[in-house]
């Protein structure tokens, strides 16, 4: 395996809240503020837009992760740390055949089996969500801190804790066992992305 | 692994009958039996589109299509995702001009896979080419209504201009039907691909022989 270690605080995007031409300069400024992974997460998009982005990204925010959801192949072409998977895409050990160890491989799980598959399938990490209720997933209650315990309990792989994720909380869901958090609106609604992400950190 | 030199000897005679996979047009009729009947009629090459929905169910299709097509000699491809056409080592994918560039692609797959490209114009034929493209889609030929964004029909005299200007093999895609594939080959393609013509019909088997028959007519009739 790779010797890098798993990120602890993840920016993911999404063109409904920040456009794509926009991200790399609003992902740069999060990373001053100390996310220290991006994940371009975008369906619909076309390839050659997609792989135009990643690049943008890649050259924006130095030392943190890039991480491509999704399609293997522009994670590889990109230059991006690794790729994320969902309960849609490839699974993690077709993924791992075309990658071997050049990119670190996410898997996105919803439940404690999910994540005791993901780590049994050789996942570097788990981004386990929705932790609270979230715009993102508006109707969807929050599956709570219990849900994070219990995915701890059965998957020693690092766990994103995903949904909801507030200056607030962060504390308890790293209290219940989670390595790290991942957002999306706490940071790309803010006026200002650098203290939002500031904010997080602090208490991460 | 596949060695691409191989197949791409037999490239032109693979490329004859083309047959590119769409879900919603099949009637209900999953992929696999739509290749198989397509095959069964005279297909020579299939290729997987798979532009929206799980990539899990699209591998397990995939690899189904893969078996049906090595079984019986005829070109595999995949739509778009070289992560896809990777997994199931296909014998080529397939990009538009929206997908990932070709010198990308050709970085990925080496000298593993064909790579197909649909270029919007002639000047971009003959820049794939260069850029090492192994066949090119060029249409649509006629007017289509499979593909929303396939843009204004560019005739037969689309597919003289770039059979004159390139040496790698091209076909002709854009609503063709048995009725009118002849014009295509006749002014230079290797073949000719088609969606709804066969995909759509009530007997894809009698559809792809009929396409077949209009095909090799056209083959004997050209000097």
């Amino acid at each position: 395996m790779t010797p890098r270690g798993i990120p602890r605080f993840h920016l993911i995007s999404d063109r409904r809240l920040c456009d794509l031409d926009r991200l790399p300069d609003v992902a740069a400024r999060a990373v001053i503020g100390k996310v220290d992974a991006i994940h371009l997460r975008e369906r619909d998009v076309a390839a050659g837009k997609l792989l135009e982005v990643a690049r943008a990204l890649r050259a924006a925010i130095g030392d943190a992760e890039l991480f491509v959801n999704d399609r293997v192949d522009i994670a590889l072409l990109s230059g991006a740390d690794g790729v994320q998977l969902g309960e849609t895409s490839i699974s993690v050990s077709d993924a791992r055949a075309l990658a071997g160890d050049r990119l670190l491989i996410g898997r996105s799980v919803h439940d404690a089996d999910g994540a005791r598959r993901a780590y049994i399938d050789g996942a570097d990490f788990v981004i386990a969500g929705h932790v609270y209720e979230t715009a993102s997933k508006a109707g969807q209650p929050g599956r709570g801190l219990e849900f994070i315990t219990a995915i701890a309990r059965v998957c020693p792989i690092p766990i994103i804790a995903v949904g909801g994720i507030t200056r607030e909380n962060t504390t308890d869901v790293v209290g219940a066992g989670a390595h790290g958090i991942a957002v999306v609106s706490g940071i790309l609604r803010a006026d200002n992305p650098e203290s939002a992400a500031l904010g997080y950190a602090d208490v991460l | 692994m596949n060695d691409v030199r191989a197949t791409r000897d037999r490239l032109r005679a693979n490329l004859n009958l083309y047959v590119l996979t769409d879900r919603q047009l099949a009637r209900g009729r999953g992929e696999s039996e739509v290749v198989e009947a397509a095959i069964a009629g005279g297909a020579t090459a299939i290729q997987l589109r798979w532009k929206t929905g799980s990539m899990r169910e699209a591998l397990i299709v995939g690899r189904e299509l893969k078996q049906i097509c090595a079984r019986s000699g005829v070109l595999f491809v995949v739509n778009d995702r070289i992560d896809l056409a990777l997994a199931l080592d296909a014998d080529g994918v397939h990009l538009g001009d929206e997908d990932l560039p070709l010198p990308e692609a050709r970085k990925i797959v080496g000298e593993r896979m064909l790579i197909g490209y649909s270029p919007p114009t002639l000047a971009e034929a003959i820049e794939a080419e260069r850029l090492g493209a192994d066949y090119l889609g060029i249409g649509p030929v006629y007017g289509t209504s499979t593909k929303a964004d396939a843009g204004a029909a560019v005739g037969i005299e689309r597919i003289a201009a770039v059979s004159r200007a390139v040496s790698i093999p091209i076909v002709g895609i854009g609503g063709i039907t048995a009725a009118n594939a002849a014009p295509v080959v006749l002014a230079g393609a290797a073949g000719v691909a088609v969606i709804s013509s066969i995909v759509a019909a009530d007997d894809v088997r009698e559809a792809a022989r009929q396409l077949r028959d209009a095909l090799g007519f056209a083959e004997t009739h050209s000097v």
